[in-house]
Parts: C-alpha cells; structure tokens; sequence
C-alpha cells in the first residue's frame, strides 16, 4: 500500500511544482451563499417551518396533532423511544407502541420518532446524528419519520450548521421525504427512507 | 463522407429516446436556472467563488490530501491508495476476501462506474447490488448510465417495466409509483442482508476528515446503516480544505443538479461506530483513486478536476441534448465528458480524440458551471492535443491541398483569378463530396477573386 501512496503522492508533486504560481485560497464572508431573501426573515423558527414545508416535511408543534396525523395515516406499529410518555398514551389509542427498535421488525414498524440534533431554518433541514439517534434505521425504514426538534436547537444557517457540527460519527441532513425522478422525471416519494417526514418542534 | 462519431450515433438514435433526453435535460436548466434566480442576485459571483476554492483546492493537492488522509486515521478510517482502476478494484476485492464479505450494495458512484468495479465484484464471486433506482435499472439491464445525475434518462416506463417482469419483480406495470415501491420492498433485504456497502464520495473536508455524500433517494443512507463495513471511493480530486468551504459548495451542487436548494439528504461521515455510538459500520475504509488525475493535473487541462459532477452542462448542451449519453462511448457524457473522458483515457487518448470536436463551442456549459471550469478553452486544447498526437478526425475535410496554396502567393494569385470559371459551373457540380452536404443548404456569391488585389495595385499608382 505504501508505493501507491508515495508513487501517488510523487506523481501530484510533479505535477504542481512547476506551476508558475498555485491559486491562492479565497477569502470569504460566511453568509456569502446565504439567498438573498433569507435577511428579510427574522423569526428562524417560523422560517424552518416554512422552509420545511417547501420541501415536502410536515411540522408539528403539538403531540395531538402529531398524534392525529398518524391515526388518519392508519399507522400500526409505531417506534417511540422513552421517556415521552405522553406521546406514548396518545398513539396507544390507535397502534401498537414499542419503545425498541428491533432490526427483526424493520418491515413492521411504520412509524418511528427519534430525536435529533437540531435543525437549519435557511433550508428546512432536520440535523440527525448518531448522539441523538439510537438506531440510523429507526429514522430511514419507517414510511413515517417524526423528528424531535427543539426549538433552542434550530440553526439559522446552513453555515451556522456547518461551524457547530458536533463530533459524531455521522451526521445527516434531511430536506424533505426521501424522493427519486429516474422514472422519466416523474417526482416519486418514499423510495428507500420515509415516505412521510415530519418533524414535532417541542 | 466519413462523420464524427458523435454526430452518427445523434442521427441513429431513436427518437423517443431523443425527445425524452431533450425535455429532460431542458428541464433540468430551468429549474437551475429558476432557483438560482431566485435565491441570488450575482450568481454568477458565487460561481467564480466555487471555482477558485476548488482550482484552490487541486493545486494545493499534495498538502490536502495528505490532511485529509491524516485526519481520517485520526477518526479510525482505514486509509488506502490506487494508482490504477486495477488497483483500485484490487483494494476493495481485498478488503471484502478479509472479512469474508459476499454480499455488498453500492450507492451511486461515478468511479465506481469508472472502474469497473461491478464486473470485477462478480468474478470475485461477490454479489453487488446497485440501489440508486435509476443504477439498479442500469444493472439488470446491462446497460450503462447516459447522465451522471439522471442515469436513466434513455429510459421510458414501459422499458423499465418489461425489465422488472424479466427480473422477477412483479407482473408487468409500468405506474412510475408502482415500480419505485417494488424497489423499495426488493431493496430492503439486499440492505439488511449485505456485508457491505460501497459509496463514493462528493467532498473529503481534509481540516475535519468529514467525508460528505449527497442523495435524494437515501440510499446511501441504507448502505451506511445496515451493513457493517463500508468502503469509499473517493478521487483525489475529491478534496477540499475545510467545512466552511461546503457553505458554498453544497449551495452551488443541489441547485445546480436538480433545482434544489439542497439534496434531501446531505450525509457527513465522521468515521467509524464508536462504542458509545454503535449504530453505524463497523470498520470504515476509505480508498482514494488517482486512475489517471495527476497526469491531468499535470497537463493544461487540470480546471476540469475542480468538477463536483453536477450535471448542469449536459443539460445545458446542444449536442448532448440531441445525442444522448451514450454518443460519448465513455463513462463521462456531455461537455465534462468530452473533456474528461479523454483525459482519464491515458494512453488510449487518441480513441476518444474525436469527443473535443462534438461541440459547436457555443459556452453554455462554461456559463452554467458552478466551480466556473472554461471547459470550450479546455476542449480547444485536447483539439489541438489531438492533432498534435495525429488522431484521427473523421468530419474534418482535408486541409492539405488549401495549405499548399495559401501558403505560396504565386499559386495563390492564379487559383484567384482562374477560380472565377466557378460562376460559370453549377455548385452541385464541384468535385468536392466533403462539401456538397454543406452546399447542399446554402448559396454562395459570385467569385471575385483577385478584385482587391487589383484595386490595390492601381491605388499605389496614383
């Protein structure tokens, strides 16, 4: 493995010392891709709201409602991690509870919230990460997904975002339900992840 | 009349195919061109942006690379080098033989493609299954993407369909629904079943060794959430100085691609499982690819390894927009293609001599890049390459015989005088067959060669 690395690492030098001059690297404000209508909005609670609608994520700000949502969307099982027990008694009236999320009934379980780790309000994003979601399946099998965002987690941002990465082994950003237009461009949802996506601000 | 190859397989193309790449690909550059609109008002500042970090980024390679490389040990990635698309297949056959994997799914991956890395997995004996929607059609097809973005684009529904029923996965129906939640339901077990999963990479951030993959599908999510050993792919190019470079970056891709202001999923990978955040793979190895990219970056052409594979100038392009993908006979189609391919090519430059050509240099591609890469300069230079390393150039009428007579002044004057015979003979008569296709929509003036030069002479003598 060492000679690829060095006959790679000797081939690049090669290649750039006789470059006359390498281009140096650019200096730049960080809201210099910010949209220029973004200034204009100065709630980012009531932005990510609007910006996660736009991009096909239902929000929720109270349980009940949350909880009617999947009663009319005649969810069976659903995944709720501990300790929201309120949330808990709600969805018992209408499906099964687990507080488990067990690889054995990925196919069965067809709605699962998790918590997460905040949210950009510039593009409607939910931030999960493996810190704050037990199981990377329990938020992409489901056909519904419900994250938990906390309102005091809900980065104005894509840059903001991008400077508070916390260290985790992974971290993603989802804009929307999962999607696909390889069918002669005919936009589809629920490909592989959610169908639905749908976050609970709290 | 011997013809370019691209032009030919234009002209044999089926022409559903045609309309439909035509459409899709015009309505991929208007949804760019909507959101950037609305969302910028100097996009094109943001573009000019993009490019310096990332020509930046490439022309500081040997300091970036080896950060990056550093900084992904730190997180306990496996870090491995290939020279070659041999090698590179080698890399990870050898990964999977050692820890006994058979089974392996694969996000999107364009040096994958590029590698061959499919054919090479199953004569290892090792199931690879491509779960992009559009790369798994591909696969059961045995047919090859036509766009890096929309790698079925070629395809209509009833194709698609009839390809399902073969493989297994259903009586024949040709809803777009219908055939996306087959998928869905087949591509769960290959998910919860395999060993492994593959994908490349859109960025490598070497300040934080944040790995950064972007798809609307989540299936790269699936690869990295079942399986317990994933393995990257990632050309050399791939890398950039920090995070706070993808505030512009990612702005720039997901508008660019697809319209979007962002892909719906927008994934870092920070390493392997930790024991106090076991959910994801275990043993995490990235191979990073040369396959030809320090030669470019030696060469003149190395602004086309700032490309963040977009797609935005096949959509943009005449010629791609009329013929297809395939025309291109590479992995890469369209402007980048014709730049790249050549390139990548290495020592069989000259069969893919001919893609530089397929352009009438109109400059939209070069207009619609979002790292702003001069891609009609670039494919002036591989025209010139391709001359100077005398490739053939089917299309190209003989120059030879007019080189010889501007080039002597005595024949010159004659042929300037003497052509005025042409007035008298019909076009369709000339003795020229390169010609006559051309001639075929046009007129030409009456010859009056010779007139200036007269006119010139008397002048003096007043």
């Amino acid at each position: 493995m060492s000679t690829a690395r060095e006959q790679i690492f000797s081939s690049v030098r090669a290649a750039l010392t006789p470059l006359p001059e390498r281009t140096p690297r650019p200096v730049f404000s960080k809201d210099v891709a910010e949209p220029k209508w973004l200034a204009a909005e100065t709630d980012s609670l009531a932005l990510f709201q609007k910006r996660a609608e736009a991009t096909g994520t239902k929000c929720f700000t109270d349980m009940e409602a949350c909880a009617s949502w999947l009663r009319a969307q005649a969810v069976r099982v659903v995944y709720i991690p501990p300790p929201l027990t309120r949330l808990v008694a709600l969805c018992s009236e209408f499906c099964e509870v687990t507080s488990e999320y067990s690889r054995a009934r990925v196919n069965e379980i067809d709605a699962a919230f998790t918590p997460s780790a905040g949210a950009i309000a510039e593009s409607g994003s939910i931030i999960l990460s493996d810190g704050s979601t037990p199981d990377r399946l329990a938020a992409l099998a489901p056909w519904h997904h419900i994250a938990l965002v906390s309102r005091a987690e809900i980065h104005r941002t894509i840059a903001d975002a991008l400077a508070a990465m916390p260290a985790d082994p992974n971290l993603i950003w989802v804009t929307g339900p999962s999607k696909t237009a390889d069918v002669e461009g005919i936009l589809i949802q629920g490909v592989h992840g959610p169908g639905a996506q749908a976050c609970l601000i709290l | 009349m011997a013809e370019q190859k691209v032009e030919l397989f234009a002209r044999r193309l089926d022409h559903g195919i045609q309309k439909a790449v035509h459409s899709n690909s015009a309505a991929g550059t208007e949804k760019r061109y909507n959101v950037l609109g609305t969302d910028y008002s100097a996009p094109d500042d943001l573009r000019r942006l993009a490019g310096q970090i990332r020509q930046h980024s490439i022309e500081y390679l040997d300091t970036y690379l080896e950060q990056a490389e550093q900084s992904l040990k730190r997180q306990g990635a496996h870090v491995h080098f290939a020279v070659t698309a041999e090698d590179a297949c080698r890399a990870v056959s050898d990964i999977l033989k050692k820890a006994g994997a058979k089974k392996v799914v694969k996000s999107k991956s364009m040096i994958s493609e590029e590698i061959y890395l499919n054919d090479h997995l199953g004569t290892m004996g090792i199931e690879s299954v491509e779960t992009d929607l559009g790369e798994y059609i591909i696969q059961i097809d045995g047919d090859h993407p036509s766009h890096i973005v929309k790698p079925i684009i070629h395809k209509n529904r009833r194709d698609i369909a009839k390809s399902f029923e073969r493989e297994g996965l259903g009586d024949y129906n040709d809803d777009p629904e219908t055939i996306t939640r087959r998928a869905r339901v087949f591509m769960r077990d290959k998910y919860l079943q395999a060993d492994a999963g593959i994908t490349g990479a859109n960025f490598v951030s070497a300040e934080s060794g944040r790995l950064v993959l972007v798809t609307n599908e989540g299936n790269s999510r699936f690869c990295l959430a079942a399986p317990k050993i994933h393995i990257a792919l990632v050309g050399i190019e791939k890398v950039i100085p920090s995070d706070a470079d993808l505030a512009v970056l990612l702005n720039l891709l997901g508008r660019s691609a697809t319209g979007q202001q962002l892909t719906v999923y927008t994934e870092f990978i920070n390493g392997p499982a930790r024991t106090d955040r076991p959910s994801g793979p275990q043993e995490m190895h990235v191979i990073f690819v040369d396959n030809q990219r320090s030669q470019i970056l030696a060469s003149d052409c190395r602004e086309i390894l700032r490309c963040i594979r977009c797609g935005a100038c096949l959509n943009v392009c005449p010629v791609y927009r009329q013929a297809s993908g395939h025309a291109y006979r590479s992995v890469y189609p369209g402007p980048l293609g014709a730049v790249l391919s050549p390139l990548l090519a290495g020592k069989k430059f000259k069969e893919l001599a001919d893609l530089p050509k397929a352009s009438s240099l109109c400059g939209a591609c070069n207009e619609v890049c979002p790292v702003d890469i001069p891609i009609p300069d670039l494919l002036l230079r591989l025209r010139n390459r391709g001359h100077q390393e005398h490739a053939p150039s089917p299309g190209t009428p003989p120059m030879g015989a007019f080189a010889k007579l501007a080039s002597s002044p005595l024949i010159w004057r004659f042929a300037m005088k003497s052509n005025k015979v042409m007035n008298l003979v019909p076009l369709e008569k000339l003795p020229l067959p390169y010609l006559q296709p051309w001639l075929k929509t046009r007129t030409l003036p009456a010859w009056r060669g010779g007139e200036f030069r007269s006119w010139m002479k008397s002048r003096h003598k007043k």
